[in-house]
């Protein structure tokens, strides 16, 4: 975990080539443990605490794919996924969320994500879901 | 003899002399007499003594010579006289009476003053006897020679030599006698007959009530009118109960050494008070676990989070092994990261078995803002899954409340929940501010406020009672349960639309621990 100086953005450059993944979730511990989870796989990361500030940074355009947590204080994952589709951004969308209701699963389909992982998720499940939305 | 011979000796006399003849008439009337019955020597003279002054009993006066006793008379003008009369028969040489004379000294007043007295007494008595409190008349008198030998040797603070030598006022207890009590006393405190109780009254001291008896001397001391406290007291099998001591002073029963102290027995109200709070905390505890139930979700999620990333940096951990070259710095940092969120865990798991234990209610000094930081933190989920925005704004430096942590996190939640509920069908922003803050008062208070609908100006009297309710799937007893435990606590709980913008505000607050 390398701690960066914009506290909104912790980003840390593996290799040039290899694909950005913007992470966006409020609770700290688990945002800090899908940085480090996403770079033992080998890509680079920046991390974002709320849609907002990853809106703000313009990050959907630089992403390779973004992994969003659904339940945030202000915009929701499904907001930020809207958002990104208004702006024309196609930038690959995976939410995340602990809730089990069908409704929010649907919802969350509809808006566009390209995966949806319930929380607990294992590796394996984040590896197949990023494999698919970067070949996408 | 008539008036005339009798002389200024016999109208300089204070005493009323009456002389009569044998037929019963005035011969002599001095100015005593006419001061005493209102009616001059010359009204008086010649008239029938029995006319002018009422029945003359003694019949065989002329035989015994001499009579005395009280009579009620009448004055010339009406009032009501008792005078103390003589007779005494005045007889000739050869012992034939002559004439009676009659002194009179008035005694009305007096006899007023001990009728007075009497029925004063007859009504004291008849109270002690027959009031339902158990009264004691004590003789303190040995007390009092104690404190003025204290007093001698140098100790003016009274209370505070008693407080550090208990065993003086054991002392004064065993030199302090029973005088007398009533059958209130003979029945609360298990005896057969008055006999029992008497004696000193260290027996129906506990030791550890013996400040109030210090107490009830000082205040003897200072010549305070009265003294009353609660305590516990014995009885004489040795079973201990609650009581309201009291003790009165009046200076006539000081002055004599005696005291009177009367006895109330609580027991029954303390007991009725006890199964009060019992039933209180089972209510609370009922609420608490009905609260939990609600909320299961939104603290699934909270327990969720912290596993989510321990199986997350798990995962990661097993990556970072695996490679030719593990790399121990992320390892080690990923372990960190498993120890807190492991801790996170076990903390979140901690607050929901406290809420959900059912415990005697116990008091400790508590920061407000940490507990209604961890309070919200059951409710951050269920926020969000509705959209609210939780807003705290906690301030610094307050005192802490003396309060029991379950109970207040109990109204936190309880009234943050009401206000998320309440926006559900909200337009516009949804916020929930939770606020602390000094009251000007000294007390600290905790608002929280909703962007809803507010109260309807009907329900806001209503708020408070049991099983008034505006939702449909509700029990109406949230609130009266908050406002029980709040008032328990010494507080106080209110609820008002806010002044500006929509919405509603419940505020409780609370005395600060050390005043």
């Amino acid at each position: 975990m390398i701690h960066g100086t914009a506290p909104a953005c912790e980003a840390v450059i593996m290799s040039t080539v290899d694909p950005l993944i913007s992470i966006v979730e409020d609770d700290e511990s688990l945002r800090q443990a899908m940085v480090g989870l996403v770079r033992s796989l080998g890509y680079r990361v920046a991390s974002y605490p709320n849609a907002e500030d990853f809106l703000a940074a313009d990050a959907g355009l630089h992403s390779n794919c973004v992994i969003t947590d659904i339940q945030m204080p202000g915009l929701s994952g499904i907001d930020l996924k809207l958002r990104l589709a208004a702006d024309g951004v196609t930038t690959p969308v995976i939410m995340v969320t602990a809730r089990a209701e069908p409704a929010l699963h649907e919802k969350a389909m509809a808006s566009g994500a390209c995966c949806l992982l319930r929380k607990p998720f294992t590796a394996e499940a984040l590896i197949e879901c990023l494999d698919r939305a970067l070949a996408a | 003899m008539d008036q005339g011979e009798r002389g200024d000796l016999f109208d300089l006399v204070h005493e009323s002399i009456v002389v009569r003849d044998l037929a019963g008439r005035i011969t002599a009337w001095n100015a005593a007499s006419a001061a005493l019955y209102g009616w001059s020597a010359h009204d008086a003279l010649g008239r029938a003594a029995a006319d002018l002054l009422g029945d003359l009993p003694a019949p065989d006066l002329l035989e015994t010579g001499r009579w005395e006793g009280e009579l009620k008379r009448r004055a010339a003008d009406g009032r009501d006289l008792v005078v103390e009369v003589r007779w005494t028969v005045r007889r000739d040489t050869a012992g034939r009476p002559l004439e009676v004379i009659e002194t009179g000294r008035d005694i009305t007043a007096r006899r007023q003053t001990e009728a007075a007295l009497s029925l004063s007494e007859h009504r004291y008595r008849n109270l002690f006897a027959a009031m339902a409190a158990a009264f004691w008349e004590l003789d303190f008198k040995p007390v009092g020679d104690m404190l003025r030998d204290l007093r001698s040797q140098g100790v003016t603070d009274f209370a505070a030599y008693l407080a550090e030598h208990p065993e003086v006022a054991r002392a004064m207890m065993r030199v302090t006698t029973v005088i007398d009590v009533n059958d209130e006393t003979v029945a609360l405190y298990g005896g057969q007959t008055k006999a029992d109780l008497m004696g000193d009254v260290e027996r129906f001291w506990p030791e550890a009530s013996t400040e109030v008896y210090a107490a009830a001397v000082v205040a003897a001391a200072s010549r305070a009118a009265s003294f009353s406290r609660e305590t516990r007291l014995r009885k004489l099998d040795g079973e201990e109960f609650d009581a309201l001591f009291t003790a009165c002073f009046p200076r006539e029963s000081v002055g004599r050494g005696t005291l009177l102290i009367g006895v109330i027995d609580l027991s029954a109200r303390v007991r009725a008070e006890r199964m009060l709070h019992e039933l209180q905390a089972q209510f609370a505890h009922a609420a608490r676990v009905s609260m939990l139930g609600e909320l299961t979700a939104s603290i699934a999620h909270e327990v969720n989070q912290p596993l989510a990333a321990i199986s997350t940096n798990a995962s990661a951990g097993m990556r970072w092994l695996s490679r030719p070259q593990p790399d121990l710095e992320e390892l080690r940092a990923i372990n960190t990261r498993v120890v807190a969120d492991a801790e996170r865990a076990a903390r979140i798991i901690g607050r929901v078995r406290d809420m959900a234990m059912r415990r005697a209610p116990a008091t400790e000094p508590l920061s407000i803002n940490t507990l209604v930081e961890e309070a919200v933190l059951f409710l951050r989920h269920e926020a969000q899954g509705k959209g609210v925005m939780m807003d705290l704004s906690l301030a610094a430096d307050l005192p802490s409340v003396l309060a029991d942590r379950t109970q207040i996190q109990q109204v936190v939640v309880n009234l943050a929940a009401n206000a998320i509920q309440a926006m559900a069908a909200a337009e516009g922003p949804r916020q929930v501010g939770v606020r602390t803050a000094l009251a000007s008062d000294g007390r600290i208070a905790v608002t929280v406020s909703d962007t809803g609908p507010g109260i309807r100006p009907d329900d806001l009297p209503r708020l408070f009672e049991s099983f008034f309710t505006t939702k449909a799937d509700g029990m109406g007893m949230g609130l009266p349960i908050c406002r029980s435990i709040i008032e328990t606590h010494g507080g106080s709980i209110a609820a008002s639309n806010n002044a500006q913008g929509p919405g509603a505000s419940f505020s409780f607050s609370l005395p600060a621990a050390d005043a």
